[in-house]
């Protein structure tokens, strides 16, 4: 395979990873944890849209739009449930917390729906070639879907009061609070972004891949590894660091077999923790 | 025959408070102060200033105690219901969002807070008049500014929401004395357009110089009250130095 190929490949891939990156960080700048149920929250996406696209016989966009709706509302319910209650006993408590919060939504999914992997009801196309290079209609929905997330998701956090406050509690949360923002609501709305955009993310996996109880947890490790090398909190650092992800992982099969292309996630984290722990765009964390 | 009574600007009752599982820091603080007016709060390390101003302020849930602004009880409020009901704070040093432009924390000054009156374009001309240094630069990241460009910015800021009481903590901290001298006289500018301040101050001349009234806390409680043009020099040293050991 040539290297254009797998440059395109790995951009396509990055994208699709970017969604959920944004997910992670945005949390994290306004809560200051690792949401480790990212991935979970991805797999409730993918089987949401599956019920929306096959059982209820939606098309597929209004399928994704209804999975990202079920995802966020389901989003602020576990944050008013479990997060809320936790807030004020510090990163760690959140973070183990989130991980108990994953292993309930995935297995919820798993008693639901079972083991079997499912397909969304979409008509299979011809590639398109262009210049020597293969591109499937996926991969183009995929570049679409997450460009145009990608914008909306840009105006609302630079052109909307929602999305300044937003950056206000990420960039000093006790200032904002005395500037008339409540905490609360501000977090609200940051879990309803993430998980619609964990749902969307999901609806794309599900055309790359088949849909299973484990399909958010494939891309768990990448999700962290791109949100933590852009610098957690950073979203355009998420975006970044997701494109350069996705290229290394796809690059990678020209050496080492694609089996073990997580390796390179992994290896990203490993480096990124010894030498620079606040990614390539995340600000120093000051500790008084 | 009625009466007529004046209602403090802030009025407090028996505060406690203090961090996590240590012992209370504020303890037991009742204070009044008329509208309109400046009162120094002054005093040593460590003798509460900050922890009594975060409690009023609704950053630290005070243990015991009671806050009212203009008569309207706030002790049950978040800080941002607080701030709703005219009390702004000015913290000591991470006082703007320094990743956001100036033009983002003027707007976010007031974009949550449209139901309190007197908050609108109007009243933002005005604030704005009063800090020319920031007013042409809306731009810029408040993070690039000066230590002084920033207090003013966080002054701007508070007062864009149209307060009746604001506190502010150690506003001259880190700031050359030309910045400090510019501080003070901002500060009395507020005081003149009606709002009361409650000024926690470590330089405690400048404050006296500012000042209508002073009080001086020593471990968590306020040890002396009295006009600032009658507080010496040698009766602050005493309380400062030997009561606080």
């Amino acid at each position: 395979m040539n290297v254009l190929q797998l440059l395109l490949n790995g951009i396509v891939t990055g994208l699709l990873l970017a969604l959920p990156a944004l997910a992670l960080t945005l949390v994290f700048g306004v809560l200051k944890f690792p949401n480790f149920a990212v991935g979970a929250m991805l797999t409730l996406g993918a089987y949401a849209a599956w019920v929306g696209n096959t059982l209820a016989g939606l098309p597929l966009a209004a399928a994704a739009a209804c999975a990202a709706a079920a995802v966020a509302a389901a989003a602020v319910l576990i944050d008013r449930m479990v997060f809320l209650p936790l807030r004020d006993r510090g990163p760690i408590t959140l973070l183990v917390a989130s991980m108990g919060v994953s292993f309930v939504l995935e297995n919820i999914c798993r008693f639901s729906f079972g083991n079997d992997a499912r397909n969304f009801d979409v008509a299979v196309a011809r590639p398109i070639r262009w210049h020597g290079l293969r591109i499937n209609h996926e991969q183009v929905i995929t570049a679409i879907a997450v460009v145009a997330s990608l914008i909306v998701l840009h105006v609302v956090l630079r052109h909307t009061p929602l999305g300044r406050a937003m950056r206000a509690v990420a960039d000093n949360a006790p200032l904002a609070a005395v500037r008339g923002i409540e905490r609360d609501m501000i977090a609200g709305v940051t879990w309803a972004i993430s998980g619609a955009l964990a749902a969307i993310a999901a609806v794309l996996a599900g055309l790359d891949r088949a849909i299973d109880p484990l399909i958010g947890w494939n891309y768990q490790i990448s999700i962290f590894a791109a949100a933590i090398l852009g610098g957690l909190g950073s979203p355009v650092g998420a975006v970044a660091g997701a494109l350069l992800i996705g290229v290394a992982e796809e690059v990678s099969a020209l050496v080492i077999p694609t089996n073990y292309r997580q390796a390179i996630s992994f290896a990203v984290i490993l480096i990124l923790l010894l030498f620079r722990s606040n990614g390539l765009l995340g600000q120093k964390a000051i500790r008084k | 025959m009625t009466e007529v009574v004046d209602i403090p600007a802030l009025r407090v009752r028996d505060l406690r408070a203090g961090y996590a599982d240590g012992g209370d820091i504020v303890c037991g603080i009742d204070l009044d102060q008329a509208p309109e007016t400046i009162l120094a709060v002054i005093g040593p390390n460590g003798s509460g200033k900050s922890t009594f101003v975060k409690a009023v302020a609704g950053l630290l849930r005070p243990r015991a105690g009671s806050i009212a602004i203009t008569g309207r009880e706030v002790s049950a409020l978040s800080p941002a219901g607080r701030v709703a009901m005219g009390l702004a704070y000015v913290p000591q040093e991470a006082n703007v969002f320094r990743g956001l432009t100036i033009r983002e924390n003027l707007k976010l000054a007031t974009e949550f807070l449209r139901r309190r009156a007197g908050v609108g374009p109007e009243q933002e001309a005005q604030v704005l008049a009063m800090f020319p240094q920031i007013a042409g630069r809306m731009r810029q990241l408040a993070g690039n500014l000066s230590g002084g460009q920033r207090q003013m910015l966080a002054f701007a800021c508070a007062l864009l929401a149209n307060p009746e009481v604001m506190l502010l903590d150690e506003p001259s901290a880190g700031l050359s004395p030309r910045f400090v001298a510019e501080i003070m006289e901002t500060i009395m500018r507020v005081r003149a357009a009606g709002v009361t301040v409650l000024l926690v101050e470590q330089n405690v001349s400048a404050a006296l110089r500012v000042a209508d009234e002073a009080v001086v806390l020593v471990a968590g409680r306020i040890a002396h009250r009295a006009p600032a043009a009658t507080m010496a020099a040698a009766d602050l040293a005493d309380l400062f130095f030997a009561r606080a050991s």
